[in-house]
């Protein structure tokens, strides 16, 4: 709390690393939700980042309780209005809509029945079909503000059910105005949804990425864009539409598109932008000196701009009938382009807005199909806009398949400070934190910003309730590692067999394993069926193994959980930088031992990999290795802090690679872990790390109560006002 | 290619055989190479779907999936050739903008064959008017295109210096951590001190060096960024000449003007007579007179004169006392100088 006042009374960005269970969430809203009432002037409003749906819920959680506590202790109403905003395909209340599964078709429809076009050919022809809720928020929702209160995802659908409105845009309209908004990641990283939804949020708010430590492949993958042969096809399709579209209101209805003309000869942005319901297909990023500029006149007509399409989508496809892997710069595209198919860059850098501005005054309802036109816009306009810090790269055919012909072009983003940039500018005080963000110095760097405050916390426990551990070697004294050279030796596999089977055997409840990726997981899991190991394991405890299918991987779990319920006992196979690793907390029962089999590296050869790893270490001095270290480490870490989510949670960390032990990775774990690994556990054999489970393991069974705490991780209210822990907590904020 | 392509005469697909080409001509139309081999034998005939008139040396190998697509791009090349004014040829981006699609404009109807007779008026008429402009525009590159090619340019030094600044250190760095550990274990070897002294001395040794390197990393790579034009934005190095064919005037001093005045010459004697008074004084009389063919080229006999009356006076007040002491002073002097060369 005091770093983080300090951030905000600075006004500067902060990195805060706190482990998990510890009250992060709790901690960050009751200290910024004090500070916003004790000066409403510097600071007006905390947005909220998390990363998916349920932690959005668990936010808002927290955020309930909090206020509960104010009203008791207070005793009056608050006046501060929270809320959580999610897509459509969560928050619609629309009978037939709501019924979709995926979001872009439930984004689309909504669009169909909302579009201003839509609305305004309702009003001339009843049989035009309308939604009746966006109807009701329009006519009478806009001038009623939210009561204060908060407000989740269903209590918004609640709301809207009870006066009719729709929930979606009643929250995107309340964003202005509420003093706390929770969403996820993407409406503020990805530059094309951010500019529609967080627009108008002023600069000084908090901004507060939460479970941040992958807030830099988020930012890559919003700028990056993917072109397989299969959406250059559709686009052919769509753009045979359009140009249908076009000949046919040319004949009807020429005035609309002689309007359009018209405006874009002006060079004026289009009014009709603002208009929240014509959302759905917005530009990248652009410098605001090319927004206000008129378009070219190159694409000024419908007709020549659905030329100027397809030109661009055929000389993409043939590029993509290349027969070795190709990657240029975007300069070096820009140029070929222009050689082959004459097209300049300035009505490249166009292209987005142009197709937008197009399909609403073609008034095309139905936006699905588009979508592949849609990207391929978006990588126009993005490859003349940036020449730095992205790269093309164009692959024949996937590495694990030679043979069969698969073209795609990535145009990746490597600079992950892209993207984060314009957050960091506008907003006065940023505060990405998670409970794994060692080693902490990477983050600056490679999103290229200056924290006033970069900390990394560790727990007061009153017991010891983790127990890391680094087994290196079997009990035949063979080293164990994931090592390329070694990983398909028997002698490894064994080994690393025989330590799950011990384990085992001697811890309760769940077990939670970590494999590098879904071949080493494959391969081990053959070989020891094998060997006889599976046998052996199911002796102790069921086995459920994660596959890459997501439904296959969900039932999994359910299982996982029920035998883990039930006393039976399981273990869980799953694999680093998967669904498992990444959203699932294995409390209490459910995970009291972490095996993570290797050091999750990622796949080296991928070339965009490659071509990232070049970038850090020319643009930021970063050398391949540390990052790749980095990387690894990361993901290793929040792999075991999966089974810790509390102080009355206890459990086993095993990792098992002689790696781990060298200097260059163990510092780079969080210090939380670090605090708790202890020279003499970092070289062990399997033996002597299940020895070292028993004696632990029956300390941690004894009768824990909350008396215990009391007075080390847990304070009173005399307790933490007397002299003694006052001195305590000062010079803990001096040392650190 | 796809399979599913197919020569719309002979109707064989990529499929059957992969080693079909398809080939268009300026008409769009695409034809497979063995049925432009048959169809246009005699060098010249009519294409089988437009019956337009072709030749077969115009046919090439077709690029794109759609041939119209093709055929577009043929045509604009071709019009833009013709069309390439600039944006600073024109006052303002909104007549710049007119004319990109009025360009724009006539390639889309030379293409779907729109109105040709009126096009083909246009772009004569174009052609004529704006001879100068097109000519001087071949020669010179837009600023986009410059923009990119000095990215281009700049891009390949970076990477050819940076790959081995990188590969080397790197190298560099396992050697001395191969010595460094060769070192470790013979001296733990040989030496008779405490081991424990020797690896903690050893572990000390290492991080200092693990601290320097990233600085040393860091240097180069901040020294070496090489620009390639001055802050002005002029290439250096001679594409910058090229590119803009304006040898600058060498730039004239301001010093004061020029003022003519007489030399003074130093005769060292009584003056000569005036060359003007020569005849009346009556000099002539006893030189040769000049003839015909001499004055034609300029030459009168009182130059001659005035010559040999200037050489009998000049030096006549000459007093030789006066240089011989000079002369002596300079002497002496270089001898001294030989001396202080000696003595030092």
């Amino acid at each position: 709390m005091l770093e983080l006042k300090r951030a905000l009374d600075a006004k500067g960005h902060c990195l805060l690393e706190m482990p998990s269970g510890t009250g992060k969430t709790t901690t960050l809203l009751s200290l910024i939700v004090a500070y916003m009432k004790a000066h409403p002037l510097d600071l007006t409003k905390l947005v909220y980042c998390s990363r998916t749906v349920p932690e959005i819920e668990k936010v808002m959680e927290e955020l309930r309780k909090l206020m509960n506590y104010y009203e008791k202790e207070m005793g009056m109403e608050q006046n501060i209005l929270g809320l959580a905003l999610s897509s459509r395909k969560n928050l619609c209340i629309h009978p037939s809509v709501s019924k979709e599964r995926e979001g872009k078709v439930v984004d689309g429809r909504c669009y169909s029945l909302t579009a201003s076009f839509v609305r305004a050919r309702h009003a001339a022809d009843d049989a035009v079909p309308i939604c009746e809720f966006y109807e009701g928020f329009d006519a009478h929702g806009k001038e009623f503000p939210l009561p204060p209160g908060v407000y989740n995802l269903d209590d918004l659908k609640e709301y809207g059910q009870t006066k009719r409105w729709c929930p979606y845009f009643l929250a995107r309209h309340t964003i202005t105005h509420a003093n706390i908004v929770v969403y996820s990641y993407h409406y503020l990283l990805d530059p094309k949804i951010a500019e529609v939804v967080s627009k108008e949020i002023s600069k000084s708010s908090v901004v507060v990425f939460d479970e941040a430590h992958n807030i830099d492949n988020v930012c890559i993958d919003s700028m990056s864009v993917k072109i397989t042969k299969r959406l250059l096809d559709k686009c052919s399709n769509s753009i045979t539409i359009l140009e249908t579209t076009i000949s046919n209101m040319k004949e009807n209805d020429s005035k609309r598109l002689e309007k359009e003309y018209k405006r874009l000869v002006e060079g004026l942005r289009d009014a009709t932008i603002a208009r929240e319901t014509d959302m759905a297909l917005v530009n990248p990023v652009l410098p605001s000196e090319i927004l206000e500029e008129a378009v070219p006149g190159t694409i000024r007509t419908a007709e020549h701009f659905v030329a100027f399409l397809k030109r661009v989508v055929e000389y993409i496809k043939t590029r993509l009938r290349v027969q070795h892997v190709v990657q240029e710069s975007p300069a070096g595209f820009l140029r070929d382009i222009h050689t082959k198919v004459c097209i300049d860059r300035k009505p490249l850098r166009f292209t987005a807005e142009r197709l937008a501005s197009l399909i609403r005054t073609l008034e095309i309802s139905d936006l699905t199909d588009f979508s592949p036109l849609v990207t391929v816009s978006h990588f126009a306009t993005l490859v003349s806009t940036y020449t730095k810090g992205f790269t093309i790269i164009i692959e024949p055919f996937e590495d694990r398949a030679p043979t069969v012909s698969n073209p795609i072009l990535y145009f990746s983003c490597l600079d992950s400070s892209i993207a984060i940039k314009p957050v960091f500018n506008r907003f006065q005080t940023v505060v990405i934190t998670s409970g794994t963000l060692s080693p902490l110095d990477m983050y600056p760097k490679i999103l290229d910003f200056h924290p006033v405050i970069m900390t990394s916390f560790t727990m007061t426990l009153a017991r010891p309730c983790i127990l890391p551990m680094i087994v290196s070697k079997g009990n035949d004294q063979v080293a164990m590692s994931s090592r390329y050279e070694t990983r398909e030796d028997t002698a490894v596999i064994r080994n690393y067999g025989n330590l799950l089977v011990e384990v085992a055997a001697a811890v309760p409840d769940g077990i939670v394993c970590f494999f590098t990726s879904y071949l080493y997981l494959e391969t081990i899991v053959s070989s020891w069926y094998d060997q006889g190991i599976i046998d052996q394991l199911q002796r102790h405890k069921l086995l459920f193994i994660e596959t890459q299918d997501a439904a296959e991987t969900s039932l999994a779990l359910i299982n996982y959980i029920k035998a883990c319920d039930n006393g039976r006992g399981a273990v869980l196979l799953s694999v680093a930088r998967g669904k498992v690793s990444e959203g699932i907390d294995f409390d209490h029962h459910l995970g009291r031992a972490v095996l993570m089999f290797g050091i999750p590296y990622v796949y080296t050869q991928s070339r965009i990999l490659r071509a990232r790893l070049e970038y850090l270490r020319d643009q930021f001095q970063i050398r391949e290795n540390d990052f790749l270290t980095f990387d690894a480490m990361r993901h290793a870490a929040q792999c075991l802090g999966r089974c810790m989510r509390g102080k009355t949670d206890y459990g086993i960390m095993v990792l098992a690679d002689k790696r781990f032990s060298r200097a260059d990775k163990r510092s780079k774990l969080p210090k939380w872990i670090q605090e708790h690994l202890k020279d003499t556990n970092c070289n062990l054999s399997t033996e002597e790390c299940v020895q070292i489970c028993k004696r632990w393991l029956r300390q941690m069974a004894q009768p824990f109560s909350r008396e215990d705490q009391l007075g080390i991780s847990l304070l009173t209210l005399e307790q933490l006002q007397s002299e003694e822990m006052q001195k305590k907590i000062q010079q803990r904020a001096q040392g650190v | 290619m796809d399979d599913y392509q197919t020569c719309p005469k002979c109707k064989t697909t990529k499929y059957r055989n992969p080693a079909m080409v398809l080939m268009v001509n300026a008409c769009g139309h695409a034809l497979c190479e063995s049925c432009v081999e048959l169809l246009f034998a005699k060098g010249s005939g009519a294409c089988p779907e437009c019956k337009c008139p072709l030749r077969r040396n115009n046919f090439r190998v077709q690029l794109f999936e759609d041939p119209a697509v093709d055929k577009e791009v043929d045509i604009r090349k071709r019009i833009l050739k013709e069309f390439n004014k600039r944006q600073e040829d024109f006052p303002t981006l909104r007549e710049y903008n007119d004319y990109l699609e009025e360009v724009e404009t006539i390639i889309f109807n030379l293409v779907f064959d729109i109105d040709p007779a009126g096009t083909n008026k246009m772009i004569d008429n174009y052609k004529k008017e704006n001879k100068d402009i097109t000519q001087k525009n071949r020669n010179r590159q837009s600023q986009e295109e410059m923009e990119l090619e000095e990215l281009l340019e700049a891009e390949k030094a970076q990477q050819s210096e940076k790959a081995n600044l990188y590969v080397n250190a790197e190298l560099e760095e396992k050697k001395q951590k191969h010595k460094a550990r060769e070192k470790l274990i013979d001296e733990l070897m040989f030496s008779d001190a405490d081991a424990k002294s020797i690896v903690a001395s050893h572990v000390q040794a290492t991080a200092a060096l693990a601290k320097e390197q990233p600085k040393a990393a860091a240097q180069p790579s901040s020294g070496v960024v090489k620009s390639s034009k001055f802050s002005s934005g002029v290439q250096i190095g001679l594409r910058g000449q090229h590119t803009n064919s304006f040898l600058p005037i060498p730039k004239q001093e301001d010093l004061p003007l020029h003022r003519y005045t007489a030399p003074v010459f130093d005769y060292d004697g009584p003056p000569p007579p005036a060359i003007e008074k020569l005849g009346k004084l009556n000099y002539f009389a006893n030189i040769r007179a000049a003839n015909i063919t001499e004055r034609a080229g300029g030459y009168t006999e009182a130059m001659s004169c005035c010559r040999a009356l200037q050489e009998a006076l000049g030096g006549l007040f000459y007093s030789p006392q006066l240089t011989h002491k000079t002369a002596v002073l300079a002497t002496n002097s270089s001898t001294q100088d030989t001396d202080d060369m000696e003595t030092t």
